[in-house]
């Protein structure tokens, strides 16, 4: 993926923003790659934890936003686990999700539940996804 | 003469009192038997079962923090669940009020108006008292290991379960994030072990033992869910195990409840009891069969726990 690098006011206030809501560093970042070699679904992403962090680092909202990756973290904190910097790429993933979908879309809401697991599903895995991915 | 019950805090969780029933069940009949009497908040609500990352979502912090307190208020000074997601929240709540002040000052104000009714008498109870953190928050298992001592458990054990040989599964929340849950080092952890090992199973190790099993993504990820689960149950299948056990209740969801979704997409897993450390802890003690729940499994633990089939009460 060719990148042009730009650095305009609008991507720095992003990129400190991220760091102020996940309360993580996000410059001390420097790409080992420790973090996509342990993420138990590194296998499903289009990007990897350590390419997310990335574009965190160079502000660029729309690439994050279209990418699977960031809907793809279940919170299991391996990467944190694993980082030699310590950095939690859950909670930048988290800022992220809340920044970039202000307009009050869910990416998944009450309504996508099948209602033939209604029986079965665990309270657990409902309240845990909707405060993942609903507004 | 028996010893005198020990009164103890317990909080289940939601998923506790519905799907997973039998885990509730067989922690109250094994700590009865340990010496305790379990009491469980009065007025008890859900956790929020997700630990809120976004430094400024505090109000996700009111719903653990209003537990603890009421905890508190009821004069216990630590608390215990078995569910991984409960304790992870409870424990990760307690901190954060601990370590930020202005966390601390300000879940203390959304409480400051809370009017508490009582489900039994529809009394409201208004009177405001402080948190400040101060009830230890406590998983099962370190509860066991730090509290109870293995040796006590030791002395109770009325059924042998040496042939049984067990994986344990940590899963994430137990363990994770390091440094926050402290309950043991989250890359070579040992406490599951220790405790199989004292309940008298056979403890064999596999290497998907910390892995996650998908959690909520077996909701909007599926597939991606399934993958993550096959993979678990075919290493725990290849290390030789007869079962798997665990402790959090979507764990199990994932991978018990769900084998017949994992199948259609992998036809090759393996089906492979799953079983909660306290069902295996009830068991050990001489819990009755019926108690332990093991018509609500998926795939049928019976055989694995040595019960024969033929005298199984209709």
């Amino acid at each position: 993926m060719r990148i042009k690098l730009k650095f305009d006011e609008n991507e720095k206030k992003f990129v400190d923003r991220v760091s102020e809501l996940s309360g993580e560093n996000i410059y001390s970042c420097y790409q080992c790659g420790r973090c996509s070699a342990g993420c138990p679904f590194a296998f499903e992403m289009d990007i990897l934890p350590n390419q997310l962090i990335r574009l965190v680092q160079m502000g660029l909202k729309e690439e994050l936003l279209g990418s699977k990756a960031l809907f793809l973290c279940a919170s299991c904190f391996t990467c944190q686990a694993r980082c030699p910097k310590g950095i939690n790429i859950a909670s930048i993933a988290e800022a992220a999700r809340d920044l970039i979908e202000p307009k009050g879309k869910d990416y998944f809401g009450p309504e996508e539940v099948p209602p033939e697991l209604a029986d079965e599903l665990p309270q657990q895995a409902l309240v845990s996804v909707f405060r993942k991915f609903s507004k | 003469m028996p010893d005198k019950k020990r009164k103890l805090h317990y909080y289940p969780g939601c998923t506790l009192k519905e799907k997973t029933t039998h885990l509730d069940v067989s922690t109250y009949a094994a700590m009865e038997i340990l010496g305790y009497e379990l009491i469980e908040p009065k007025n008890w609500t859900c956790c929020g079962a997700e630990f809120p990352l976004n430094e400024e979502k505090i109000i996700g912090l009111t719903a653990p923090i209003r537990i603890l307190r009421q905890v508190k208020i009821e004069g216990g000074d630590k608390v215990f669940t078995v569910c991984s997601f409960c304790f992870n929240v409870l424990k990760r709540a307690n901190e954060a009020i601990m370590s930020d002040s202005l966390k601390h000052k300000r879940i203390n104000a959304f409480l400051k108006d809370d009017i508490s009714i009582d489900r039994d008498s529809g009394e409201k109870t208004t009177d405001f008292k402080q948190y400040n953190g101060d009830v230890n928050v406590l998983h099962l298992l370190e509860f066991i290991r730090d509290w109870v001592g293995y040796e006590k458990i030791r002395s109770l054990i009325k059924r042998d379960l040496s042939g049984i040989k067990v994986v344990p599964y940590y899963g994430c929340r137990l363990l994770r994030p390091k440094g926050k849950m402290a309950i043991d080092e989250p890359e070579d952890p040992s406490i599951f072990e220790e405790f199989l090992e004292n309940i008298g199973c056979e403890v064999i190790d596999f290497p998907f033992k910390q892995e996650c099993c998908g959690s909520y993504l077996s909701l909007s990820m599926p597939d991606a869910a399934s993958e993550a689960s096959y993979n678990i149950l075919r290493s725990a299948k290849l290390s030789g195990a007869d079962m798997l056990a665990l402790s959090c209740p979507l764990c199990y969801y994932n991978l018990d409840t769900r084998q017949d979704r994992i199948k259609e997409n992998f036809p090759d897993s393996p089906e492979i009891p799953v079983l909660f450390f306290t069902q295996l802890l009830a068991w050990a003690l001489g819990v009755d069969e019926e108690v332990l729940g093991l018509d609500q499994h998926y795939c049928n633990p019976r055989t694995a726990l040595g019960i024969d089939e033929s005298e199984v009460k209709k």
